[in-house]
């Protein structure tokens, strides 16, 4: 997985501050076809093979964070003034979330290991002795791997002295879990919407941008300029993102237009509850080992792969359900927004009648920068009473979902096992659990490493979100870094 | 200079400034070089105002994310670039 801030995730946010910027002054279906050229201007030194393909990508990412399929809808002699038009009259259905830009992909060679210049031909050849399919040979004293041989079992790389060994993977297709990416016959990046759960690995793991998310601000954007209040239901990840306590968030939630402000904790208490009670009624019943059910792209993976999981999982509704139903309880009138670090909640909330609206703190950054709203400088908005689901907060975090159910369950003792992060070797594992059951009563399961605060729509890296959450760390970051 | 006085660094913790990548030179103790770091006194700041002005983009000068290191603003720093700077202002 790529280090958050990079050349990609920062370009990404000035496209959507410029975007947003002519959004709210009323100039985009007239001047976005000039954006490409005001980011990309013709004296900056390219990182990729001239300005020019760094335009087009810029255009590319234009219509993503319009909400375009480019997969599908790329119309290269259409003007993005076109496209946006489009995406102001209407909304754009929101799934497949993810789309590929073929003409960004490097089509990566396949997932390969090399033996490079550092191999001194050593004596006790540790390569060839634990090669398990004897696909090494030595050529001019050094090593090589015959390729017809090589099963990539990485054996060669971890005994190694010199480090020789390199191994050199297809970065998007590593991060999928459930061998959703595919190579078309020219090589290029190809997602099988059938297989993909949208948990978003392989977009934050292409380093070329080849892999983005159809963004869903431009319907947010659009309520918000509306005449219809829109509620706000921001996801327990959210404190830490930004340099400002939670109260000082929700003030510059309701700068940028959001007429109310929830905390999805408060859903995700009623999920602990009914969790709660769900594992008590399976431990005193003997029915065996439950799941957790918050994390949007595990469900996808009971939906489309491990059907079995279905019967495992636990039958509430996730915290984000939960908050809606109580957002549209109180105020009928609104319009609901979650905000959060998840693509695949667009998922969700595409079959959640009470979510209108879903965007990423990523986005939020770039809303925040387009309306000038500095967090820092806000006053502490009253977040009410939060005394009963302050705990929930935790649901962010790897752990912290099943520490919120056993405060809760009042049975006998359980064991809990955490799922940190669903990876290649995790799915494969998932698998063998409909044979051989886990050694847990329950399961937490979280797709992304860390929880949700390491989810592919956050802005600032973990061991940073980590630090500033919790009490009001936030309003002074310096400070609160060092302790 | 003289040696015993701490050279003072602000990181600008403004939202702009924070969320394209000023976030991860919060980070200094890990990154930092120990004897450069025992030499400064690091602080967060508001916005320098620096991201409001409309300016040339070539200079990296004149990107976010902004610090300031005794008075003197620097911007498009990144972890790299802070610790460049911070060495070369506790060596000159």
């Amino acid at each position: 997985m790529l280090e958050l801030n990079n050349q990609y995730t920062l370009i990404k946010r000035r496209v959507q501050t410029e975007v947003l910027k002519r959004f709210f002054d009323g100039t985009l279906d007239k001047d976005a076809d000039k954006i490409p050229f005001i980011i990309i201007p013709k004296d900056r030194i390219p990182n990729r093979c001239c300005i020019y393909k760094e335009r087009a990508m810029i255009r590319y990412r234009i219509m993503a964070l319009l909400g375009i399929d480019i997969e599908r809808f790329d119309d290269e002699l259409k003007p993005l003034t076109e496209y946006v038009k489009e995406a102001l009259a209407e909304d754009k259905p929101p799934v497949p979330i993810l789309t590929t830009i073929s003409t960004a992909c490097s089509a990566c060679p396949p997932d390969q290991y090399l033996i490079s210049d550092a191999c001194r031909g050593c004596f006790a050849r540790p390569c060839l002795a634990n090669c398990p399919r004897d696909a090494i040979n030595f050529v001019h004293g050094q090593a090589h791997i015959m390729e017809e041989r090589c099963v990539r079992c990485g054996k060669c790389m971890e005994v190694c002295p010199f480090h020789a060994v390199v191994h050199i993977p297809v970065p998007c297709e590593e991060a999928c879990p459930v061998g959703a990416i595919k190579k078309n016959e020219d090589g290029y990046v190809e997602i099988d919407h059938k297989m993909c759960i949208s948990c978003g690995r392989c977009a934050m793991s292409c380093p070329f941008g080849a892999i983005v998310e159809r963004s869903g601000l431009f319907p947010v954007v659009k309520m918000l300029v509306g005449a219809t209040p829109v509620t706000a239901m921001i996801a327990p990840s959210i404190e830490g993102q930004f340099p400002g306590t939670l109260g000082q968030i929700k003030e510059a939630l309701l700068q940028v237009g959001f007429a109310k402000v929830v905390e999805v904790s408060k859903g995700a208490e009623v999920t602990a509850r009914n969790e709660a009670s769900e594992l008590q009624k399976r431990k005193e019943g003997g029915e065996g080992w439950m799941t957790t059910s918050c994390c949007p792209a595990y469900l996808e993976i009971g939906n489309k792969h491990l059907q079995y999981l279905k019967e495992k999982r636990s039958e509430s509704k996730t915290p984000m359900g939960y908050t809606a139903e109580i957002c549209k309880k109180e105020d009928p009138g609104n319009l609901t927004v979650f905000i959060g670090p998840c693509l695949a909640k667009k998922v969700e909330a595409a079959r959640d009648v009470n979510v209108d609206g879903v965007i990423t703190f990523s986005e939020l950054a770039s809303l925040f920068i387009a309306k000038g709203v500095d967090v820092r400088e806000m006053q502490t908005a009253d977040l009410g009473d939060t005394h009963s689901f302050e705990d929930c907060r935790g649901f962010a975090i790897s752990n912290g979902v099943a520490n919120s159910v056993l405060y809760r369950y009042k049975g006998p003792q359980v064991k809990v096992l955490p799922v940190n992060g669903v990876d290649k070797k995790m799915f494969r594992l998932m698998k063998a659990w409909e044979k051989h059951a886990p050694e847990a009563d329950i399961v937490e399961v979280m797709c992304c490493e860390g929880g949700c605060i390491a989810g592919p729509g956050t802005v600032v890296k973990p061991a940073v979100a980590m630090k500033l959450r919790g009490g009001d760390k936030a309003s002074t970051p310096v400070k609160s870094m060092s302790k | 200079m003289n040696k015993r006085e701490k050279i003072v660094v602000k990181i600008c913790v403004g939202t702009a400034c924070f969320v394209q990548g000023g976030a991860d030179l919060l980070l200094y103790n890990d990154f930092l070089d120990p004897s450069v770091l025992a030499c400064c006194v690091i602080e967060g700041s508001s916005c320098l105002d620096m991201c409001k002005r409309n300016t040339n983009e070539k200079d990296q000068n004149n990107k976010p994310p902004f610090i300031s290191i005794n008075g003197k603003i620097y911007g498009g720093v990144n972890q790299d670039r802070f610790c460049k700077l911070l060495a070369e202002a506790v060596n000159a």
